[in-house]
């Protein structure tokens, strides 16, 4: 059997060109991709404000992705912009500057991708950390109240104050005030804008 | 050309180079040679062919 | 290098017991501490499953916060319970195959010791708030490198033992396991580095997160498997391996193909459409390996497989060996764009890699270990009804997890890929099939914690003890 070392090359050429193929190659061409310059100066993807990167360790530290994608699929695979997730295909540069990137595999709760869309509000988003089976009935998602601090309230109760109703509503005279990690983390969901136009991708 | 894609290059040819010298010598070694006994190695005198090596407890008990 | 080893008797019977003997230490070590991590990760997660179904239980502390609890469970299955009981089987199996009796094994414990601490650091960084939410490579950066340190040692001590083998013909079980030993350290190195270490950004941490993870899959798992199976079997029944040449194209065919396949887990994500197509193409072309292991294994079995009624070791090895079959073609199939569509991103998923590493790895381990130990502590083991407990238990709850998830899974996809459809619906049609996979949990758990008594008992020394060396009587069952 003298063609063996021949085919142990063959075999070995290509268990390589494999690391070669998804490890080398998407860090040479993908890792490291800057936002791309829209006419009038605009930066798509927009940099993220200093709250929105200390928000992303939140998002990781609390293991978001285990129930949130971030990727709409193209039209001609899936449903995913009928469906509403975004009004196009996410591409490489929309995840440029995200260490790790927040893919995610699982949709045990909504994409997350064009949320800062969907939900614009930061105080709805303060509520659904909360309680999230009052901000959203039927929803699964776990409450978060440990991102959260219950303070006496001093006269009038404070700006960012959330409007906390259900079983876990503070007693009277007492508010619920989002703590710095969880004004981090809404800041990040908040970035969470990928419509416009790229070279890559443009508008249907 | 940082740090990082230095070493895995390194790592790469390191471990595959290794590999490969690993077959040639396996070749060289006459490992693919009479592949029909080789299934056999695994059996010995005390533990030969057609005697088989394993009970659930109670069974051996009753013979 | 060579005092390490030395040439040993020539009674094959005494040779084997002085090999047991040499190895006894850091193979029951590494399957005791393997135990303890199986047991911990069982509860949690059937905790975590629980939490889906009653998302309110135990959600007031930031610890036990279902995004921290699911990725613990994950990462001690992976590294506390399936690689450490992974390094033992491979361990043992080396030794006898190469048939060298090991010295200086204090290292190889002191390896395991810092294994195991580096398992435990890294769960409690996931607890504390430390996960970086990489795919199983959640454990801290302050902790991974323990691991590789740990491995770095056992890794070389399986090389060694290879280097220092009995001359003769190397079987298809050293092969795999060799290269098993070889790939992980390369996986590992990897992705730490791009991810955690000097990490990448972007779209292309996903190319390289799920390089790593189905790689670990598929060139650590699974070669450690299959290396067991192959000798198991055949051992078990004195009858060798069918055909020899199969073993071969199987094995080179797993080296050849499986290394693309991480792409699988991302298609319809945002990379160049080539690399996911080249994925699928080799998802596909993994049927060449599976059905050559398939036939093989089944080839060797077939007119013996009353052999299922009388050894444990059989009846979980080749229900292990099925479901390789099983969850690989399962695997190719989902691998293709269509199906793909939708199973992505569902329960379906969950379930798949439920049946690989429960289904086939855990279960072939379980089959490894109920043949290894009572050679190594020259016992029996004390009950067979517990055996078959822990046999039933487990059986009927990774099949009640896998079928639950699978269909409930299915559904779920299709109210996902409904635009007419909302999202609470996908949540609705999905709940009663978790609920009763939250369920499936405790089986597995009670499964396990069978097992550990059984394991504990032998340890204790409560089995039935034998007079010759290498256990298990003079075999009165003629050969069938």
């Amino acid at each position: 059997m003298n063609k063996l070392p021949l085919l142990f090359v063959g075999i070995l050429c290509v268990f390589a060109t494999s690391w070669i193929g998804l490890v080398a190659y998407p860090y040479v061409k993908l890792g490291h991709l800057e936002p791309a310059v829209t006419k009038d100066g605009q930066l798509v993807p927009a940099p993220l404000t200093a709250s929105a990167v200390a928000g992303e360790r939140v998002y990781a530290a609390n293991g978001c992705i285990y129930c949130h994608s971030q990727q709409v699929r193209p039209a001609w695979l899936s449903t995913d912009i009928e469906k509403g997730w975004g009004p196009r295909q996410t591409v490489a540069r929309d995840y440029a500057g995200q260490r790790p990137g927040f893919l995610g595999t699982m949709r045990t709760g909504p994409d997350l991708t064009n949320v800062a869309v969907r939900r614009p509000d930061p105080a709805w988003h303060f509520q659904h950390l909360c309680e999230p089976d009052v901000a959203t009935p039927g929803s699964i998602m776990p409450a978060f109240r440990f991102l959260f601090k219950v303070q006496p309230v001093h006269g009038a109760p404070s700006a960012d104050a959330v409007a906390v109703s259900g079983p876990h509503a503070p007693p009277a005279g007492m508010e619920v005030v989002p703590t710095q990690e969880a004004r981090d983390l809404v800041a990040y969901l908040l970035s969470l804008k990928h419509t416009d136009p790229l070279p890559e991708a443009a508008q249907p | 050309m940082d740090a990082g894609i230095v070493l895995l290059v390194l790592g790469l040819v390191l471990l595959s180079g290794s590999a490969l010298a690993a077959f040639c010598w396996a070749a060289r070694n006459g490992q693919f040679e009479n592949l029909d006994e080789a299934p056999e190695v695994i059996f010995d005198e005390s533990e030969p062919v057609g005697q088989t090596s394993d009970r659930f407890p109670e069974a051996r008990r009753r013979s | 290098m060579s005092d390490l080893l030395r040439p040993l008797e020539s009674d094959s019977a005494v040779e084997r017991a002085e090999i047991d003997r040499s190895l006894r230490a850091p193979v029951l070590f590494f399957m005791a501490t393997g135990i303890v991590w199986l047991l911990l990760g069982s509860v949690l997660g059937t905790l975590a499953a629980f939490k889906m179904s009653f998302p309110h239980l135990l959600d007031s502390e930031d610890w036990l916060t279902f995004g921290r609890v699911r990725p613990a469970h994950l990462n001690m299955v992976i590294y506390g319970w399936a690689s450490a009981v992974g390094i033992g089987v491979g361990i043992w199996l080396m030794g006898r195959l190469c048939r060298v009796v090991l010295r200086h094994r204090g290292l190889l414990l002191a390896a395991g010791v810092v294994w195991n601490l580096g398992v435990a650091a890294g769960t409690i960084g996931i607890l504390a708030g430390e996960s970086r939410s990489i795919e199983w490579l959640e454990f801290p950066g302050w902790a991974t490198p323990i691991l590789f340190v740990a491995y770095a040692l056992i890794g070389t001590w399986g090389v060694i033992m290879f280097r220092y083998r009995q001359p003769g013909h190397v079987y298809v079980s050293q092969w795999y396991l060799l290269a098993a030993f070889l790939w992980f350290p390369w996986l590992y190195a990897t992705a730490n580095i791009l991810l955690i270490w000097q990490p990448i950004q972007g779209s292309a941490t996903g190319a390289v997160n799920w390089w790593f993870a189905h790689n670990v899959l598929g060139l650590w798992f699974t070669p450690i498997g299959i290396a067991s199976a192959y000798y198991m079997i055949p051992k078990v029944l004195g009858r060798p391996i069918h055909s020899y040449y199969l073993s071969i194209l199987g094995f080179w065919s797993l080296a050849l193909f499986y290394s693309w396949n991480g792409m699988h887990h991302l298609i319809g994500g945002p990379f160049p459409a080539w690399m996911v197509s080249a994925s699928v193409v080799a998802s596909v072309m993994m049927f060449i390996p599976v059905i050559a292991v398939a036939i093989n294994h089944h080839l060797t079995m077939r007119g013996h497989f009353d052999a299922l009624k009388w050894s444990p070791t059989l009846r979980f090895t080749v229900l292990g060996a099925m479901t390789y079959t099983l969850v690989s073609f399962q695997g190719s199939l989902m691998a293709n764009p269509a199906p793909n569509n939708l199973t992505h991103f569902t329960d379906y998923t969950v379930g798949h890699a439920h049946l690989g590493l429960y289904g086939f790895f855990t279960m072939t381990m379980f089959g490894a270990m109920y043949y290894i130990v009572p050679r190594l502590v020259g016992r029996e083991w004390p009950s067979a009804t517990m055996i078959r407990w822990h046999f039933w238990l487990a059986a009927t709850g990774i099949a009640l997890m896998v079928a639950t998830l699978t269909l409930g899974g299915f559904l779920q996809g299709l109210e996902l890929n409904d635009p007419q459809s909302s999202f609470l619906a996908s949540l609705q049609v999905a709940a009663p099939f978790r609920l009763i996979r939250a369920a499936s949990g405790i089986l597995l758990s009670a499964a396990h914690l069978v097992f550990a008594v059984l394991f504990l008992w032998m340890l204790l020394g409560r089995g039935e003890r034998r007079a010759t060396p290498t256990l298990l009587a003079e075999s009165s069952v003629p050969a069938v």
